[in-house]
């Protein structure tokens, strides 16, 4: 009905709804909107506030550090901070925009990448992606479907995967999120509290179903709930930090039975080397003739394409998925230094693979992204200092095996190849394995950490999304990916929070 | 042995198309002699003869263009280049990914500059 706050609400008051949502962000919203104009009445408890604001922030202080065989250990002790948002509307009042399906082969179980696989496919996923499309009212991804445009052919091991943005992000048009974010509220079947802090999931007696939630607001009111069903939405760090602080009845933390809760946590990282007189960096350079448009758009409303692998090249590569990403150079390479040498390997390159008087083709950034393989050590625990509100801080141990590296090498080495076998270009990878860690530029894609698996001794949730041995608790989000591939995952979690709310409204009897 | 004027002229009918490969020697510096940087070139060259000691102007003459040089050795080269991609026969240098035949195109430009 409203956007409630809860800190005026009486003390000790009791939320009760059919379905309650923890978490205001962009899963929680999609599927609070699945329900609109039923007869399900949906609570959504958000943390923060209608605006973003720093004493809200401080609640995601935590610490982290990234870590890769061979490279030097980086702490990375703002990201907790810094890479999500915890305010209606969630990371997606910093998102750019970008819609991105995961890859039919990021689905897939690749024997040469230690627990890949999900327990549902592409196909199956494919009606709830057109659905959160139309929501975000961009065209649909059906796979394999050619190119949007004029595309450069590298061979089997790569292809023009597509990239579309949304204008309903807060990085995009703000005014058209903030209806994204807060229309939904005024549904009579719909009630949003803001200011809501979940501090505990209160399991009864048998440990077996969620009986209410702690709610603690900064004003010192306290709240508890009543619901047939919940679901944790609150982003891919703080559903793990929830469930594993709620640790009174379960000692381990609520659906960690299997010490699986933090661990698989998955990221995504960009590579790339800024080129300067003395060094080359990341690029590709051209043949001539190749078409661009398809790879270098301006426009965030239009088409984008990258090379991606193909499950073919990944198998071939003993690679994960990886991305290269071709942007325009600011400008001609500044004279002197290592700019001669890239002219001449461009000259060279054009006569062997261009027709008579084209000239050189364009030489062009590029930045790359392999996945991040799935990797127990890879974790969220608790740290023992806490919160304001008694919630432990998180630190992260942001792993990579030499698997990893060794993926990423190998797509390197695989598409410099693929593009000089094809004469459509040559690329350049300065970047050092030692230094990979160094130079990685994080995203704000958290994945992995409550990993959705049929076997709950291999995953925290079930191919539905409901956590293993709780009745009526389920996860949304970007938690639950078994394998995170390269795409920005805001549109993967979308579509499986509309598959999520799909099958809770029979059990909830969700009538018109 | 080739001369590096030959060299250059051949890499300059490469770059003009096939017409101008049949031509004779030109009169001018022509155009890929640009592209290909004399200093620039010739370090991508010492670069690749240091991973390739020993390697001789006419052993390299020999390996890229074993009938001479003609307009049909550019189709040669290609495949060669294509085929060294394929097998992994890459030469790297300051990150670039070349062909290997390509590295030894620079060498034998460094060789004869």
């Amino acid at each position: 009905m409203a956007l409630i706050d809860a800190q005026a609400l009486p003390d000790a008051s009791r939320i009760e709804a059919d379905l309650i949502i923890v978490g205001g962000g962009l899963a929680g919203i999609t599927i609070a909107r699945q329900f609109l104009g039923t007869s399900v009445r949906i609570a959504v408890l958000e943390a923060g506030g209608r605006d973003i604001d720093m004493d809200a922030q401080e609640f995601y202080v935590g610490s982290a550090t990234v870590r890769a065989p061979g490279n030097p250990d980086r702490e990375l002790n703002n990201y907790p901070v810094q890479s999500r948002t915890r305010v209606l509307g969630g990371s997606g009042m910093v998102w750019g925009g970008k819609c991105v399906p995961l890859d039919p082969s990021d689905f897939a179980e690749r024997p040469w990448i230690p627990h890949s696989g999900w327990p549902i496919t592409r196909q199956d996923l494919q009606p709830y992606y057109d659905r959160a499309c139309d929501l975000l009212e961009i065209p649909h991804f059906p796979p394999n479907a050619p190119p949007a445009g004029p595309a450069i052919d590298v061979g089997p091991d790569f292809f023009s995967a597509p990239r579309v943005f949304t204008r309903y992000s807060g990085g995009t048009d703000e005014d058209a999120f903030d209806r994204f974010r807060t229309e939904f509220a005024s549904a009579p079947n719909v009630d949003v509290y803001l200011h809501a802090n979940v501090t505990r999931i209160g399991l009864n007696a048998a440990g077996d179903r969620v009986e209410t939630l702690d709610i603690a607001c900064l004003n010192g009111r306290r709240h508890s709930t009543a619901a047939k069903s919940y679901i944790l939405a609150t982003g891919g760090i703080e559903n793990v930090r929830l469930l594993l602080a709620s640790n009174d009845r379960a000692p381990a933390g609520v659906g960690n039975g299997h010490d699986l809760v933090g661990r698989f946590f998955q990221a995504h990282v960009v590579y790339a080397v800024d080129g300067n007189a003395e060094t080359e960096g990341s690029a590709i350079q051209l043949s001539p003739g190749q078409p661009t448009a398809l790879y270098i758009n301006l426009k965030r409303g239009g088409p984008q394409s990258v090379f991606a692998a193909t499950l073919e090249g990944q198998k071939r590569l003993n690679s994960g998925n990886f991305t290269c990403t071709l942007y325009a150079n600011a400008g001609p390479p500044a004279p002197g230094g290592v700019a001669e040498e890239t002219a001449a390997i461009g000259a060279l390159a054009a006569t062997l693979d261009g027709k008579a008087g084209q000239g050189r083709g364009p030489l062009v950034g590029c930045f790359l992204m392999a996945e991040h393989f799935p990797n127990p050590d890879s974790r969220i625990t608790l740290r023992p200092e806490k919160d304001a509100l008694g919630l432990p801080h998180i630190h992260m141990d942001w792993t990579y095996s030499a698997a990893d590296l060794d993926g990423l090498e190998h797509a390197v080495d695989g598409l410099a190849d693929a593009l000089g076998a094809r004469g459509k270009g040559r690329l350049c990878w300065p970047g050092e394995r030692s230094a990979l860690v160094a130079i990685g530029n994080a995203s704000r894609h958290h994945m992995g950490a409550t990993r959705m698996h049929p076997d709950p001794k291999r995953g925290v949730v079930d191919a539905d999304s409901k956590v293993h041995g709780l009745a009526n608790l389920h996860i949304a989000g970007s938690s639950v990916f078994p394998t995170s591939g390269i795409a920005n995952p805001t549109l993967t979690l979308l579509a499986l929070a509309i598959r999520l709310a799909d099958h809770l409204k029979p059990q909830l009897g969700a009538t018109r | 042995m080739i001369a590096r004027r030959d060299l250059i002229v051949f890499l300059s009918a490469l770059s003009a198309g096939a017409a101008s490969a049949a031509m004779p020697v030109l009169a001018a510096e022509p155009s890929l002699l640009t592209g290909l940087d004399k200093t620039a070139g010739g370090r991508i060259g010492q670069a690749w003869l240091k991973e390739n000691p020993g390697a001789t102007a006419a052993a390299l003459t020999r390996r890229l263009a074993p009938k001479g040089w003609s307009p049909a050795t550019l189709e040669r080269l290609r495949l060669k280049v294509a085929d060294d991609f394929r097998q992994g026969r890459v030469f790297r240098h300051r990150g670039w990914r070349l062909a290997d035949t390509e590295g030894a195109l620079f060498g034998l430009l460094a060789l004869t500059a």
